[in-house]
């Protein structure tokens, strides 16, 4: 490889300068750019690879279903972990591959990064009700939605402390404390997958650690590491 | 001096010593692995999924040595998994490969000393956390030693979740593969889980599984702690270790020939080990002591641990195991008013004597059923197993609860094996006396009905008070409400003559000779 082509324009933004005279921006307008831009910020955090451990994880819902009992402690732990492991993936693509620069590229960064954890776990939400549809999933899609939420503010929370890479420890240790408290009687609302899906306090906590994740997220990003 | 005159040496700065490199490259590691700063959390972890709970039940070394293998293994394989993960992508993530590949350490020693920096880190924690515990446990006064199989089964675990990882890792490098490792461990421990309750022939093997379906304070305490399963989960993980951290040797590019060799014979060894130790777990039985795998099991493990009962001062001494010395006088407190009834009458025990279990039977969906308080022996002696129960201490069980539990659940059946009931006869009651089957059963019944009513326990309905929801209310005139009405009469005798007409009658009772009309 030489450096005889680096001035070129990349070949996915060529066509789009080619064809107007002032580039992307009065070509297409914001709406078009803005659209290609939260692409871009997609592809850089991994979003497609995460749909797709999404629609796995939903597969794998589904398939537990059809085995798991439809009471006792088994019927809840199989699911929430694998609500868990989505919302660990939900947390990983909070890393950017670009580290610092990236937060000088713009006012536009921090509604990427509320969109894009806030879209995966809507799909997350989505891609789990419908593979446990037509089956009998304990605390049922109300309880889904509230875990789930939960779950990915745990995970954003855990990105913004350890970084989005190593942000999957903040849900699997959540995971991990919550399944001993299935058995229990444990009443606290902060252990909210141990709770009924209806309990109101479990509900305002999930939704608040969803909250605080998401916030933190928008506003400072996942940790970066030089190290990684 | 010219260059042509210079002495020629070999060059040997860049050699590094077969043992050396691999030593001092671990060194390295340890000052520099991930898991250095995964350890705040993992010890927090241990704390509340571990530490607190046991803190919640009483100092036995059987319960306490469970949760280590059970409880911090539920959370730490996982993330141990998904931290070796991280480690293991390290290179790869970092496009590392190629380059470390040409260094003067071969590949696959590298590789390891990655994987052991990050598990010693780990195994150093846990045995940290079983430190604690077991001192403090130590510190509360309990009787005994601790049990260290379930630590070797968690040790070892730890090793195999870091070990599985860490291979995942490295053949998978990316960002998602240290959370979807963690999330298939997670997975495979629901799944061992699902598979023990459905009664898979080789869930056994299951990490988390510590004596089967025995609740923790049934074993370790009377007879020596069985390690037969055990050894089967060691050898399972330790094979599965193994083999994944044989695989990373075996790619060409990992070392020489002789080095892959054997590689690929850690790997076949880890194979073989993690299915002998499956097939074990395979014929895995539940006996009176624990779970026995014929072919590991050591018959000195059968003998009883030698100790001094712990005995009350009543005229009917209750001796416990010296474990329970501070259940002492809540168990006498139960069993005393049924007791003094009963004592002085032919075949009444003379002594109430703690037993691991009478005998256990092995139930659907992992589960297992204790047999009740037996009476054996000339003199007789009351053989009275407490595994199993809430003890006063575990959870938030107060001492009123254990005594009240104690008193519904073995009371009736002790009068039952008194008055020559079968065995397992429940009180099949209608207005809290049971139903006989036959003339003798029904004195029988009867006579147990109105013991009950004598020590005030009333499993169905109190006199005058309301039947309890399901129950059969007695139809009058029939024949439950004539044993109803004898055993109030009988109850409401004075003690001498309840006790002489007991002590002239008690043989015939059993025999089932008595008749309801003799009963006065």
């Amino acid at each position: 490889m030489t450096a005889a082509g680096v001035d070129r324009p990349a070949p996915e933004l060529a066509p789009a300068r080619a064809g107007g005279s002032g580039g992307p921006w009065r070509a297409g307008g914001a709406g078009r750019a803005g659209l290609r831009l939260a692409q871009l910020h997609a592809a850089s955090r991994r979003a497609l690879t995460c749909l797709l451990v999404l629609v796995a994880c939903a597969a794998a819902l589904r398939t537990a279903l059809h085995w798991l009992p439809h009471t006792g402690v088994l019927s809840r732990q199989i699911p929430l972990t694998i609500e868990a492991g989505a919302a660990a993936v939900i947390g990983v693509t909070t890393r950017s591959p670009f580290g610092e620069p990236e937060r000088a590229t713009g006012r536009w960064l921090p509604w990427l990064r509320l969109a894009l954890p806030v879209t995966l776990a809507g799909a997350a939400v989505g891609a789990l009700a419908a593979g446990s549809a037509s089956a009998q999933l304990a605390y049922g899609s109300v309880g889904l939605l509230r875990d789930v939420a939960g779950f990915t503010g745990v995970a954003l929370l855990a990105a913004a402390v350890l970084g989005g890479a190593l942000s999957w420890i903040g849900p699997i240790a959540y995971l991990g404390v919550t399944l001993p408290a299935l058995s229990g009687n444990w009443a606290t609302p902060w252990i909210w997958p141990a709770r009924p899906p209806h309990d109101r306090g479990a509900a305002i906590c999930a939704a608040l650690v969803f909250a605080a994740g998401v916030a933190v997220i928008t506003v400072r990003g996942a940790r970066d590491s030089t190290r990684e | 001096m010219t260059a042509a005159t210079a002495p020629v040496t070999a060059p040997r700065s860049w050699r590094v010593p077969s043992a050396a490199g691999p030593a001092r490259l671990l060194r390295l590691e340890l000052r520099r692995s991930p898991m250095l700063w995964l350890l705040p959390l993992l010890a927090a972890a241990f704390y509340v999924s571990t530490y607190r709970p046991a803190m919640d039940n009483p100092p036995f070394w059987n319960i306490r040595s469970a949760m280590l293998q059970s409880h911090t293994m539920l959370v730490f394989a996982p993330l141990l998994a998904g931290v070796g993960a991280w480690v293991g992508s390290r290179d790869g993530r970092r496009g590392l490969a190629d380059l470390v590949g040409v260094t003067a350490v071969p590949r696959w020693a590298g590789r390891l000393a990655s994987w052991a920096a990050a598990t010693i880190w780990a195994e150093l924690l846990y045995l940290a956390g079983v430190a604690v515990l077991y001192g403090v446990t130590a510190g509360q006064g309990a009787w005994g030693g601790p049990l260290w199989w379930p630590v070797a089964v968690g040790a070892t675990t730890v090793a195999a979740s870091c070990a599985v990882g860490f291979a995942a890792g490295e053949r998978l490098p990316g960002r998602f593969t240290a959370g979807l490792a963690a999330l298939v461990v997670f997975l495979a421990l629901a799944g061992g889980a699902f598979a023990i309750q459905d009664d898979a022939t080789y869930a056994q093997i299951w990490p988390l599984n510590v004596q089967g379906p025995f609740p923790s304070d049934s074993y370790g305490i009377f007879h020596p702690y069985l390690p037969d399963l055990a050894i089967a989960q060691v050898m399972f993980l330790a094979g599965l270790a193994a083999a994944a951290l044989g695989a990373l040797g075996l790619p060409a590019t990992t070392g020489s020939r002789w080095l892959r060799a054997a590689a690929a014979a850690v790997t076949v060894a880890g194979l073989a080990a993690a299915g002998t130790g499956t097939a074990l777990a395979g014929t895995a039985r539940l006996e009176a002591n624990g779970m026995v795998i014929p072919a590991l099991h050591d018959a000195a493990s059968d003998r009883s641990a030698p100790y001094t009962p712990v005995c009350g001062q009543d005229a009917v001494p209750v001796c416990l195991q010296p474990a329970y010395r501070a259940y002492l006088t809540d168990v006498t407190t139960a069993l005393g008013p049924l007791l003094g009834q009963l004592a002085g009458l032919p075949g009444a025990p003379v002594r109430v004597t703690q037993v691991a279990v009478t005998s256990v039977q092995s139930s659907p969906s992992n589960g297992i059923g204790f047999g009740p308080p037996v009476i054996r022996g000339r003199p007789a002696v009351l053989y009275l197993p407490l595994s199993g129960l809430t003890l006063p201490g575990e959870g938030s069980t107060p001492a009123a609860a254990f005594i009240s539990n104690l008193r519904e659940q073995y009371l009736p059946e002790i009068v039952n094996e008194f008055v020559g009931l079968p065995a397992g006869t429940g009180p099949n009651a209608v207005n809290g006396i049971g139903v006989g089957t036959g003339p003798g059963h029904q004195a029988q019944f009867t006579i147990a009905g109105a013991l009950r009513l004598v020590v005030k326990l009333y499993l169905q309905q109190p006199p005058g008070g309301r039947l309890p929801p399901g129950a059969v209310a007695a139809r009058p005139g029939g024949i439950a409400s004539q044993q109803a009405a004898a055993a109030r009469r009988f109850a409401a005798q004075p003690p001498a003559v309840r006790h002489a007409w007991l002590a002239s009658h008690l043989a015939a009772l059993r025999a089932g000779r008595v008749t309801l009309s003799e009963i006065p």
